[in-house]
């Protein structure tokens, strides 16, 4: 696969979705956490001088709302989107295109979402003083960014597999297994990439409360191990969408 | 450069295409079928875009289904209309060639060039969202042509162009007809077609019910029965005539005796001897419909041949 043309695909799809719609839908990914944090700081009685408290609200908006929202909205219907808009079989006649397209996607929503998280996890930590700090802002940046390359290939995957209520499928799977499974103190849960992000919260942060909230609910894995496991499952969830959607008969228009 | 061999493709229990056996050399032949007749089945087995499930499709001697690379060579302008509103022509052209591993000089010249084949160099930095339907077909067929396909599959190709951008366009088609770009050209309507090629491919229920020029396909369609409608207030009076006659198989008067629906074995015939009924017996006859005047009645006698039913 040529790089170079990935990134084309990537300029195409930036220059499509820089319609007002999508960048007000960005604006308010961005603001919703700023608009809580700042609430808190304002309302809370009790000033949250405590880094990990803070942190550990911020890691739950940013990397797991934010992001998530941003990727349900940006990868999940990648493929879909084209197939009911009719506009797959342009694509589709392409040498490279359903691989390529397929990829440049997945890195545009990626792009999309991640900024959002950094832009707001920036204000965010602003907001909160001397309770946030550079390594926090850098921990989250960096968890937000895997949170991003993992679910986008997660939903991706759903997008390949179900054309149709493709974001139905989405949001059900993540209520139930990454909202819900990945609380379960039980080996399952190791499955799912929330558990991945809260462990590298707590090993990169050295927050005692949340590394004994991890390694009750789950293992003792090194950050390495993580990380790598959050790497080779967004790999290996791309491969498989590429290979599922290059052998599929996919709805080209209606039939004449 | 296209052979299916025994071809069938099925939707669940639907049939998209039957039994399809046919073998094309390069040059340019028209689909003809009525709406959901299968014209767009047989064109996403010919690009890969669907896979047989009986059978085998071949273009350029390869599996279109299995070698993507193959896909350089053709061409495809699909029914269904494209709306990137915010991009422009220009952008999405040079961004479907690119897609084909051409490099970014040769992405834009190219797209540059099909653009101007079309007429849409004045329009073409402007966004598709700003496009009347003639212009966005325009564009459609810049994309199939930009990187120089040597077969170029066109779908409806006229859908939303006036009687101008049709005139052009058939001018376009004829002339890359003769650079030696091969046409297949799927279309509803027999006389868009005409104005391109006298080479028909006719389907109709997913069925290969024809193939060949124009005047083969008459021919099938003369030696096969066909009915003849005749309308106005007259019509009763041409049986005596028709009942003794050996090649007329059926008569039915409908419509308070307005309507007459002759069913002919050799349609030849009536065309030789009621001129002269009418003219002997003044006769009002208002309206004389064959076949050949309506596509369905067409694909109606070419079924009937298809089943085996001529003489």
């Amino acid at each position: 696969m040529n790089p170079l043309l990935v990134l084309d695909v990537v300029r195409f799809e930036l220059r499509r979705s820089l319609s007002p719609g999508r960048i007000a839908i960005w604006g308010i990914l961005v603001l919703f956490p700023i608009a809580l944090v700042t609430a808190i700081r304002l309302l809370s009685n009790r000033a949250l001088e405590n880094t990990e408290d803070w942190g550990l609200a911020l890691y739950f908006l940013i990397p797991e709302v934010v992001c998530l929202l941003g990727l349900l909205l940006w990868a999940t219907p990648a493929v879909s989107t084209e197939v009911e808009g009719q506009t797959w079989i342009y694509l589709a006649m392409r040498r490279s295109g359903r691989n390529l397209v397929l990829v440049g996607k997945y890195l545009t929503a990626v792009l999309w979402s991640c900024s959002a998280a950094c832009v707001a996890t920036t204000a965010c930590v602003m907001i909160m003083g001397s309770a946030g700090g550079l390594k926090l802002w850098f921990v989250i940046c960096v968890l937000s960014l895997l949170s991003c390359l993992a679910h986008a290939a997660l939903y991706i995957m759903i997008g390949t597999i179900f054309f149709r209520r493709t974001m139905v499928v989405a949001v059900s799977y993540t209520l139930v297994v990454e909202y819900g499974l990945a609380f379960v103190p039980a080996i399952a849960n190791r499955l799912t990439i929330n558990y991945r992000l809260r462990g590298l919260l707590a090993d990169w942060m050295n927050w005692d409360t949340a590394r004994t909230v991890t390694e009750n609910i789950g293992g003792q894995e090194s950050a390495w191990v993580h990380v790598l496991v959050l790497l080779a499952t967004s790999t290996a969830l791309v491969a498989a969408s590429i290979l599922r959607l290059t052998w599929t008969e996919l709805p080209t228009q209606q039939e004449g | 450069m296209i052979q299916l061999e025994q071809v069938s493709k099925l939707y669940g229990t639907v049939i998209g295409a039957n039994d399809l056996t046919v073998e094309l050399s390069p040059g340019a032949y028209g689909i003809v079928g009525p709406n959901g007749s299968g014209k767009t089945t047989l064109i996403n087995l010919l690009t890969g875009q669907l896979r047989p499930t009986l059978g085998k499709v071949s273009v350029f001697d390869q599996d279109p289904w299995r070698n993507r690379k193959l896909l350089r060579r053709i061409g495809l302008c699909p029914a269904t209309d494209v709306l990137y509103p915010n991009v422009s022509a220009y952008e999405w052209v040079t961004y479907q060639v690119r897609l084909h591993d051409l490099s970014q000089a040769d992405s834009k010249q190219f797209a540059t060039e099909s653009l101007a084949q079309v007429e849409m160099t004045e329009h073409m930095h402007r966004p598709m969202g700003e496009y009347s339907l003639g212009m966005r077909q325009r564009t459609k067929i810049a994309q199939a042509l930009a990187h120089r396909p040597e077969l170029l599959i066109l779908d409806e190709p006229y859908n939303g162009l006036d009687p101008v951008g049709r005139h052009q366009m058939t001018q376009l088609l004829v002339k890359l007809s003769q650079q030696g770009t091969s046409l297949l050209f799927a279309s509803h309507v027999l006389h868009e077609i005409e104005e391109i090629t006298s080479s028909f491919l006719l389907i109709h229920g997913g069925r290969l019910l024809a193939s060949g020029t124009a005047r083969e396909v008459e021919q099938i369609i003369a030696d096969t029965p066909q009915e003849v409608v005749l309308t106005g207030l007259d019509v009763a009076k041409l049986i005596p005539h028709l009942a003794d006659q050996t090649w007329v198989d059926s008569m039915q008067l409908l419509a308070e005796r307005t309507e007459l629906r002759i069913g002919l074995r050799d349609p030849s015939n009536l065309y030789h001897s009621i001129a002269d009924w009418i003219s002997k017996d003044h006769l009002q006859i208002d309206q004389f419909q064959t076949a050949d005047s309506n596509l369905t009645a067409v694909f109606e006698s070419l079924l009937r041949h298809h089943r085996g039913e001529s003489k």
